[in-house]
């Protein structure tokens, strides 16, 4: 025998008891809201720098040279054979810029030749003539520039034509200097005599081959002084540098989040399966098949599932679009817009999937249990060796709770998971923090940098307050035998770690000039190993070899990073230089040092731990955070009064015999949030187990396999969130009290 | 002295068509010290005449007065207080809580007592009275029947009401334990109680005072 069909049949069975289905409804949609979140940031982030480059025709390579007269860089670029296509760039750096009272002297200006651009143009249109100006979008944003107004370039005045995006760099003001694009044409008018190039852009062919064209363009670049390459990953990896970790933090976060909401809404599907378990055992008796029953779950489950899920996903994606296009845009990158619609449609497919299938299977498997049992073991409690409680009301609610053994266990199980994932937000956010403003954090032991020459180490060593200064040399360079991987090479004079002391995973620190000490980021691209030789290509083309004898977890440029000592770098690159860095005594005042240097005439520079220093984008990055835990909370909120709900339905009996002996709402309520206390006590010590021993770890390696992320929270946010739990517990023992003062005690008396 | 009043009672279940008026009507009075059974068929308002005396659910029409207060005057906040202070509950399936022991059962009325401070020594001194010494550490779930409805007489006691009703209390109880379940509301009558006592049972209508028929909406004695 089979149940009434098909999804009308289901519309009547949940319109006869709407206010389950509502609750049902909100369940699903709160569980969607989180996945909404999860997909709108993770998709965007993951998806962000493809997009834009594929937008904006990012070129394969990026080559840097001193100014050079394009017919004598473009012999060179023709006889590469891999060549697709090439375009010219002059570019001035320090450039003047200004609109109204907003005003830079780090400006970039670009003057773009003919042929393909590589950026896109997101508003406007691009320079044709010599009085046109394209500015970058962070610029356009950060100063309100639009289409159509001035914009004073060195000493003329440009008109806005467009506003352009290009993933090659971060966004201002997260990058030092804003970027403009002006035509070739307004070179020999405003910037040079001389239409030379210092930039050109190359899209290869065959992209696999990067590493051949690479070698070939050295080879040919006989003449060409300062050459430097900037392969896509390089930029890519560049523009990781700047939101590096966090962004990384961030999709790993909505990894946990995807898989906390899949656990939440299958908790959320079986729940309800458990409150209406004696209507199976009544289907089953009428002569229903076990499948019909599982069928008609399903299909009723979807029926809810379709639209709160559609609601829930909106809500997610419309409260968590906003900070990540926000934060895509720092990152000149680009929201996916309208093709963020497909992942969602999936996204809604998976969770009526995961509903309709969380609901069938406990229904089925109630289903073939003796029917005798599914109807005596629907909802009477059992309250066989309930565990010691408190007496009095909260007391109460705390055993009525831990009588349903399995449900608290599940209902504990799912709150902790979604307390642990904020708890990792807030250890996120405070890693944030630490990015910002602790250097130590990054194993950077120096707070100054100041620019001078390496002859004036001693004398500021000598500064009272100053424990230790060196000069601290600092090249980009690539593997001699795998040209795209760049690594950055940081020396002092003698031992370094002094100044930058990141833990060593393996071997031991370098003792001489031959020696080397690798980030695990290099290390584990190039499988360089202690006792491995390791040979760089520095921008002057020449070589120098060095001796791998340790391995650190290094933060800096992902772990791609080598230190050593500058004698043989010294002996490539004669000019190489670097600012000093000065380590501060302890107990000493760093504006006294900072005013000591001043009477020397050196301007010092504080040093940070983040990749990036921009508070702005640290805020972004914070309402970002927000966002999600907001979510979080509301959902966590969702299972607490839906367990509650449950509880109370069951035990409506109980509730009505104290109303009618005279308790009230106030009474009701302390019974309602024992019930969520003991939940909430057991969902917090696991929310932190979880967040110190599984997420924090796990987040960590996700984001940065290179370094341990010390996302660990302290006492201060566990003690926030296990009070924002009982405040929600409290909330939703009122809204479930509430919900119960509106019923009549007889109603609840006749129950049994 | 009288404890409750109610006259022209009417109370109506469903609507349209459907409409079923079960007090078409009612009046009932009830003094201390007097015990009053209440008989007629099933579904002819029996429960739903003590749940409005109880203050449980409000009539259509009529009105009912207790302790001085008019019920149907009262907001919920009243109700319950009036519950909680006045009036004692007796159920046929005596709802005891099963996650509590039987002296914790007892107890928990006067919990909501503001001063109940001697609630305590009165619910042991009512254990021992109702010959519950066993059952009081003990769960619902390991007590018999009898021991079950005593345990619920006892906590309807213990904030000590002026009026107890109890609904079909011998309903699911054997004869014997029946018995001694009316002796003991016979008992709590002569301590100045009003007691009401919903009953298919014979033996419940020999110890009444009173013995009152609802028919056709309406009491006749």
């Amino acid at each position: 025998m089979r149940l009434p069909g098909g999804p009308l049949a289901s519309l009547r069975r949940l319109r006869a008891r709407p206010g389950r289905s509502l609750v049902a409804a909100l369940g699903v949609a709160a569980a969607a809201a989180m996945l909404g979140t999860a997909v709108t940031v993770g998709y965007g982030l993951h998806t962000g720098f493809d997009r834009a480059a594929d937008r904006a025709d990012l070129p394969d390579v990026i080559a840097r040279f001193d100014d050079q007269p394009v017919a004598h860089v473009d012999a060179r670029l023709r006889a590469l054979p891999n060549l697709r296509a090439r375009a010219y760039r002059r570019e001035f750096t320090g450039v003047v810029l200004q609109s109204g009272p907003d005003v830079t002297g780090d400006g970039i200006v670009q003057a773009v030749g003919p042929g393909r651009r590589g950026y896109a143009i997101a508003r406007g249109t691009d320079v044709r003539g010599g009085d046109e100006v394209v500015v970058e979008r962070g610029l356009a944003r950060e100063w309100g520039v639009r289409v159509g107004q001035r914009l004073d370039v060195g000493q003329g005045s440009l008109r806005v034509v467009g506003v352009a995006v290009s993933p090659d760099n971060v966004a201002f003001p997260l990058a030092k200097g804003p970027r403009v694009y002006v035509a070739w044409g307004a070179l020999g008018q405003r910037f040079a005599s001389r239409p030379d190039t210092n930039l050109a852009l190359i899209w290869l062919n065959d992209p696999s081959q990067l590493d051949a064209t690479l070698t070939q363009a050295r080879a040919a670049s006989f003449g060409l002084g300062g050459l430097r390459f900037l392969t896509r990953s390089g930029v890519r990896t560049t523009i990781d540098q700047a939101a590096g970790i966090v962004v990384a933090l961030l999709v790993a976060f909505s990894v946990i989040a995807l898989a906390s909401a899949g656990v939440m809404l299958a908790a959320s599907a079986a729940a309800d399966v458990q409150r209406r378990l004696q209507g199976i055992g009544v289907a089953r008796a009428l002569g229903f098949t076990p499948r019909s029953v599982a069928a008609q779950y399903a299909l009723d489950s979807a029926v809810i599932a379709l639209p709160a899920g559609a609601v829930g996903l909106a809500i997610g994606a419309l409260v968590s679009y906003g900070p990540s296009a926000r934060l895509l845009e720092s990152l000149n990158e680009l929201s996916p817009g309208a093709v963020l619609l497909g992942p969602l449609a999936l996204a809604l497919l998976g969770v009526v999937a995961l509903v309709a299938a969380a609901a069938a299977w406990p229904a089925w498997r109630a289903a073939r249990r003796p029917v005798v049992s599914v109807l005596r073991g629907g909802d009477v409690p059992v309250a066989r060796g309930t565990p010691r409680l408190p007496s009095g009301f909260v007391g109460l609610g705390m055993r009525l709770a831990a009588t349903r053994r399995r449900r608290m266990l599940a209902t504990v199980a799912v709150l902790g998971v979604s307390g642990g994932v904020v708890l990792t937000m807030l250890g996120m956010a405070r890693l944030l923090d630490r990015l910002q403003h602790d250097p130590g954090l990054v194993g950077k032991r120096y707070q100054l940098t100041v620019d001078a020459p390496a002859s004036r180490a001693r004398e500021i060593a000598r500064l009272p307050g100053v424990a230790a200064a060196a000069p601290r040399y600092v090249v980009f360079a690539a593997d001699s035998f795998e040209l795209g991987e760049s690594l950055k090479v940081v020396a002092y004079p003698g031992d370094h770690t002094p100044f930058e002391s990141p833990p060593l995973a393996a071997g031991r620190r370098v003792r001489s000039a031959g020696e080397a000490e690798v980030g695990t980021g290099i290390a584990d691209a190039l499988g360089v190993r202690p006792g491995a030789e390791l040979a760089l290509e520095l921008p002057t083309g020449r070589e120098v070899r060095f001796r791998v004898v340790g391995l650190v977890r290094a933060f800096d440029n992902d772990g791609r990073v080598v230190y050593t000592r500058p004698r043989r770098l010294l002996a490539a690159d004669p000019g190489l230089s670097g600012p000093i860095a000065i380590k501060l005594a302890n107990g000493a005042s760093r504006d006294d040092v900072v005013r000591r240097l001043g009477r020397l005439g050196l301007e010092p520079q504080p040093v940070t731990a983040a990749t990036t220093r921009n508070a702005g984008f640290l805020g972004v990055l914070a309402a970002l955070l927000r966002a999600v835990a907001l979510v979080n909370g509301i959902v966590c909120l969702y299972i607490l009064v839906q367990a509650l709900a449950l509880t109370a339905r069951e035990r409506r009996s109980t509730i009505a015999v104290l109303r009618a002996a005279g308790a009230g709402q106030r009474e009701v309520r302390r019974v309602l949030f024992g019930a969520a206390l003991v939940v909430v006590l057991g969902a917090a010590p696991l929310a932190v187990a979880l967040e110190l021993l599984v997420l924090a770890p796990a987040v960590s390696n996700l984001a940065a396999s290179y370094v341990s992320l010390p996302l660990a929270v302290g006492i201060g946010q566990i003690a926030i969130v296990i009070a924002g739990l009982v405040v929600l517990a409290a909330a939703a023992s009122a809204l479930a009290a509430r919900q119960l003062g509106r019923e009549r005690v007889v109603t609840g008396l006749r129950s049994d | 002295m009288r404890l409750v009043t109610a006259t022209a009672l009417v109370k109506s279940y469903g609507s349209g068509r459907a409409a079923r008026r079960v007090l078409d009507g009612a009046d009932i009075h009830i003094d201390a010290g007097e015990l009053v059974a209440l008989v007629g068929p099933s579904g002819s308002g029996k429960s739903t005449l003590l749940h409005l005396l109880g203050g449980l659910d409000r009539p259509d029409e009529g009105s009912i007065e207790l302790a001085g207060r008019r019920l149907e005057r009262e907001s919920e906040r009243g109700l319950t207080e009036l519950r909680r202070s006045q009036i004692g509950f007796v159920f046929q399936f005596f709802h005891l809580i099963p996650e509590l022991t039987g002296e914790e059962n007892v107890l928990l009325p006067a919990r909501l007592r503001t001063n109940g401070g001697r609630a305590p020594e009165r619910a042991r001194r009512l254990i021992a009275d109702l010959g519950l010494g066993d059952a009081a550490p003990r769960r619902p779930a390991q007590l018999s029947g009898g021991e079950q409805q005593r345990l619920s007489i006892a906590r309807a006691l213990v904030n000590d009401p002026r009026l107890l009703l109890a609904d079909e209390p011998t309903g699911n109880l054997d004869q014997d334990s029946g018995h001694h379940v009316l002796e003991l509301l016979r008992f709590v009558a002569s301590d100045e109680r009003g007691v009401l006592l919903v009953t298919h049972d014979a033996e419940a209508a020999q110890i009444a005072d009173r013995v009152l028929r609802l028919e056709q909406g309406r009491l006749v004695e």
